[in-house]
């Protein structure tokens, strides 16, 4: 049984792995991104936890600016994702430079 | 013209007689006693303590002496006290005469003023109860003496003149020279009860003696004995009145002052007993004329600067002064002592500081202001032996930071600027790519 768990991680994980790397480019470098930022934000947690909450306000800031720009730029993927039938935009723009301008203007 | 003349010498007259009350009353910035009652039960006692009553005179001291049922006796007129202190040499005396009873004496402690109380072999339930109304308890049966079989002066027969030299240690009360000769003591026990924190015991009996009727046979151990029995005790009343208790009004006799004394046991043989130096340095400090401490205000300020703010910041440097000045019988010296300590206290000390003297009377110190904000008073509290005590205090506020009084970048914070800088740096980064990857 043990045996068969294992082997089915494993079978999970090799086709997520597969069927990720068939997301287009521009999408892996948004996640990548989102990666980045909710890291940034999991260190400042982490030296928080380690060295008090002292001045809160900039643990704040520091957490809250590194998560805002991770959902902002979730959105963006969402907006840009091709295969994402159900999201269809009505806004005002309707190309991919208005939505990266939206992105900009939103962080 | 005759009336204006009338006025005029009678104003004059009256102002003669008001201006020696003036001049001579005690005050705040001249506390030592002036006039002072003497009630004896015997005029006879006038000669038999002459002594005592001359060195008093040659001090200053206005003493007025009355019998003590005299029937003009009174403490004040019209809401006035016309003494500043009083002597009670009548130890059998059941009534006093006039106004004079337990509670205006008692009121009249009160007031502030002194008291020197002395009983004798017989001590009248009136001597009791004043006794009583400071603190001190009179042995109840009323033919007791003190006896004391190994501490007896050799001059007397029956045991019952006690050569005493067991002093309380202390200079304010009874002056820098030490005693050298024993006190020699003929009266009644008392005793205090030690949790009272107000009374004293000057001169104590030793381990060996003990409260009996000296003339007949012991039918039970007796009730007062050892170093429980005081023979002359002092109280200091909250209001700084000070009383001396005395169980032998014979201590005070110019025929105890000039007598030889040898204790039983002891070789030293001594010209003069020690009682003149005791009752003289016993009722100069009865009297206010030493131990008698006037603070000035508290002082504080922040370090550098001289006026005093209204609110402190936590973590402030600050100094603290305040003056204290002590009564020498004839002016305000500076008192010098280094046991002085004020407190910074909300609810409980947050800091203690022992201030430093620059032996002219001011005491200083300087600390840092606690970490924690809200309504702190500096405190002085100073009780010691025989002296006033000072209970003196100011309160100030201590507020937090502002938040403009932060350091501008505060060390601890860097990583979350990093991670802002990281965060905008990375957007910029990514939009770039996102926007020109092929």
């Amino acid at each position: 049984m043990v045996k068969s768990t294992s082997k089915d991680a494993q079978d999970l994980f090799r086709s997520l792995h597969s069927a990720y790397s068939a997301t287009p480019t521009n999408l892996k470098i948004i996640d990548l991104y989102v990666v980045f930022a909710v890291f940034t934000a999991l260190i400042q947690v982490a030296y928080m936890a380690l060295v008090g909450s002292f001045p809160f306000n900039s643990f704040l800031s520091g957490v809250l600016s590194c998560v805002g720009t991770a959902v902002l730029a979730v959105c963006l993927r969402i907006q840009v994702n091709k295969e994402n039938k159900e999201f269809k935009h009505k806004t005002v723009v309707t190309n991919l430079r208005g939505i990266v301008a939206m992105f900009v203007i939103a962080v | 013209e005759a009336n204006m003349m009338n006025l005029s010498r009678s104003v004059a007259l009256i102002s003669l007689f008001l201006l020696p009350l003036l001049s001579f009353s005690f005050s705040v910035d001249n506390p030592t006693d002036r006039r002072v009652l003497v009630l004896l039960d015997d005029l006879s006692l006038k000669s038999s303590h002459s002594i005592f009553f001359s060195t008093l005179k040659s001090r200053g001291f206005d003493l007025d002496f009355k019998l003590a049922d005299d029937s003009k006796l009174a403490l004040q007129r019209y809401g006035q006290y016309l003494y500043d202190g009083l002597i009670i040499f009548a130890p059998s005396t059941e009534r006093f005469g006039g106004a004079l009873d337990s509670k205006s004496i008692a009121d009249f402690v009160d007031s502030g003023r002194d008291l020197i109380l002395s009983a004798d072999t017989s001590a009248s339930d009136l001597i009791r109860g004043i006794a009583l109304e400071c603190g001190v308890d009179f042995d109840e049966d009323s033919s007791a003496m003190v006896i004391d079989h190994s501490s007896f002066s050799l001059s007397d027969g029956d045991h019952t003149l006690i050569a005493a030299d067991d002093l309380v240690k202390s200079d304010v009360i009874l002056g820098k020279t030490k005693i050298e000769a024993p006190v020699l003591f003929r009266g009644v026990a008392h005793s205090l009860n030690p949790t009272n924190n107000l009374v004293l015991k000057v001169l104590s009996a030793s381990p060996s003696a003990y409260s009996a009727n000296p003339s007949s046979k012991l039918s039970s151990p007796p009730q007062l004995t050892g170093s429980a029995i005081s023979l002359v005790s002092v109280m200091q009343a909250r209001n700084n009145a000070r009383v001396v208790i005395s169980g032998s009004l014979q201590l005070f006799s110019d025929r105890l002052f000039r007598s030889g004394v040898q204790k039983a046991g002891s070789p030293n043989k001594y010209e003069k007993s020690g009682n003149e130096q005791f009752a003289t340095e016993l009722s100069k400090w009865v009297f206010h004329e030493r131990g008698h401490l006037k603070a000035g205000s508290l002082v504080h300020h922040r370090v550098g600067e001289t006026d005093e703010p209204a609110i402190y910041r936590i973590k402030d440097d600050l100094e603290f002064s305040v003056e204290i000045l002590e009564w020498s019988g004839r002016s305000w010296e500076p008192y010098v002592a280094d046991d002085l300590q004020v407190q910074f206290y909300m609810m409980s000390p947050y800091v203690l500081k022992t201030l430093s003297t620059d032996k002219k009377g001011m005491f200083h110190t300087s600390f840092k202001v606690p970490d924690v904000y809200g309504v702190f008073q500096f405190k002085v509290e100073y009780e010691k032996l025989g002296y006033t005590t000072l209970s003196l205090s100011k309160q100030i506020p201590v507020r937090p930071y502002r938040h403009n009084e932060y350091e501008r970048f505060i060390p601890t914070a860097y990583p979350y600027y990093g991670a802002c800088f990281t965060t905008m740096a990375g957007f910029f980064v990514f939009s770039f790519v996102y926007l020109y990857h092929k």
